[in-house]
């Protein structure tokens, strides 16, 4: 196979004429990345924690809803929540509205639109380890609160919430990195993360491998990031003499 | 104290409850017994309203637990309940359980709440436990810490629903050992237990329920010494010969 390696290409200043080096635009778009996944985590670890308490709750509207919203973002791909994000809903806005999203900067709409499309999706998904979580309690301990005078919504907040948040810490690692993983979708409509950022380098450098090396590695050591990151998460909230504890 | 009338609960078709009626004054120390299924835990869980109950009625110290207006928060929190699997909040040390509550529904402050709850360690034998968790200790240890957790909120009753058949038997004595004393002291209590020695030493009356029916509520004595169904005959015989 003739291929011509060429790791000095990240250093080469870009096609495009202003100063920036390739390397520059690896780590934008990592920058982007992170920065898309994480906004889009933390919406979706709250939402989730909202809807997956609400499955739970004995009030039949409540839970009925919260159902509905896990099925729709659960069961619809994620490709196509994108396109409806980005090129349906501004559509649905009122005027206004709509008018002021597409007056917007081209780049803050693809990230809006793929910040609230990842952070749905995930939060469905969350919302099932939560709603998991509170069901695996012993049903003792909702009793045991709520007799002890504890409100409903007490007996959530200090009973059963931090256990269930703490039995579900593992399959939250694994929806973390998902959502990292999945960032890569929005590369469709635009957005330039990690992904595209290496497509793009492949358009102009014609240096494919060195590319999406470099862009395997980059997604390889942002998970090795997340998971030590939950790991001290995991030992930090373990309970003594229960599961996984001393 | 307690008093209930005509209590019945069914499961769609499936009847729990079927009239009961039973009154508990105060002071008195009730045990409820009777073959497995026969409606004694849910019977005792209606008292503090975990369990809802379709018709007839219970007053709690004046208050009734089964109208929809009732805040049933506040009368849970005057009423002390203790479960079968202790049910202590696993992610808190034994202080904090006892802490918990008295500060988040009875609004005490947080330094009278640990004096109180370090008074209720000392009760139960516990006190040098009181920064453990819940996890390290034994099942009759993590039980009399739930028993001095109910007891932290000064209840003006206590339910106790089977507190020793999760236990060894080795443990079980330490449980029934603070249960008899608070009796003695004069708490009035309501227990599912199927120790009839408990029941003998403290009861003032026992209660036999079969298929959710109070079939027999009657002194000690007259229950040990002479039941008059043939159902609590043949109770009592199969649970006193082994």
């Amino acid at each position: 196979m003739a291929y011509n390696w060429n790791w000095g290409v990240f250093l080469q200043p870009t096609a495009t004429g202003d100063d920036s080096t390739y390397l520059d635009w690896m780590l934008h778009g990592l920058q982007m990345t992170v920065g898309l996944s994480l906004s889009a985590w933390l919406i979706a670890l709250l939402l989730g924690a909202v809807v997956g308490v609400l499955r739970t709750v004995p009030n039949r509207w409540l839970s009925g809803l919260a159902t509905a919203y896990v099925e729709v973002f659960r069961n619809i791909p994620l490709l196509v929540q994108l396109f409806l994000w980005y090129f349906v809903m501004p559509e649905l806005l009122p005027e206004k509205l709509g008018n002021a999203f597409k007056q917007t900067n081209p780049i803050m709409q693809q990230f809006l639109s793929s910040m609230i499309c990842l952070a749905l999706f995930t939060s469905a998904r969350v919302a099932e380890q939560v709603r998991s979580g509170i069901n695996s309690l012993p049903p003792g301990q909702k009793n045991a609160g709520l007799a002890l005078g504890f409100t409903l919504p007490q007996t959530y907040r200090h009973v059963m919430l931090p256990m269930a948040v703490r039995l579900i810490v593992p399959p939250l690692t694994s929806e973390f990195l998902n959502i990292f993983k999945n960032s890569a979708v929005c590369s469709t409509i635009g957005l330039l993360e990690l992904a595209a950022q290496g497509r793009q380098l492949v358009d102009y450098t014609a240096q494919p491998y060195e590319s999406f090396i470099a862009v395997t590695v980059a997604y390889l050591l942002l998970n090795v990031v997340v998971m030590s990151g939950m790991r001290w998460v995991e030992t930090h909230v373990r309970v003594p003499g229960y599961i996984g504890g001393k | 104290m307690i008093s209930m009338n005509k209590v019945s609960k069914h499961y769609g078709a499936f009847q729990v409850l079927t009239d009961c009626t039973t009154q508990v004054h105060k002071g008195e120390v009730i045990v409820v017994c009777g073959p497995s299924g026969s409606g004694k835990s849910t019977l005792i869980k209606c008292v503090n309203g975990l369990e809802p109950f379709q018709s007839g009625e219970i007053i709690v110290n004046g208050v009734s637990v089964g109208d929809p207006k009732t805040n049933l928060s506040k009368l849970r929190s005057t009423v002390g309940m203790v479960f079968q699997n202790f049910e202590l909040f696993p992610h808190m040390r034994i202080i904090d359980n006892l802490t918990i509550a008295q500060v988040k529904v009875l609004g005490r402050n947080p330094e009278q709440a640990r004096e109180k709850g370090f008074k209720l360690l000392d009760r139960v034998g516990l006190r040098v436990q009181a920064e453990k968790y819940p996890g390290q200790l034994s099942g009759g240890q993590q039980q009399r810490v739930a028993i001095a957790r109910a007891l932290s909120m000064d209840p003006i009753c206590m339910l106790f629903d089977e507190p020793t058949s999760a236990l060894d038997p080795e443990m079980i004595n330490e449980v029934l050992d603070v249960m008899t004393e608070l009796a003695q002291e004069g708490m009035t209590m309501m227990c599912v237990t199927h120790e009839m020695g408990f029941a003998r030493r403290v009861a003032s009356r026992v209660i036999f329920m079969d298929q959710g029916r109070i079939v027999e509520d009657d002194s000690k004595e007259a229950f040990f010494g002479n039941p008059r169904s043939e159902r609590a005959q043949q109770f009592l015989a199969k649970i006193l010969h082994h």
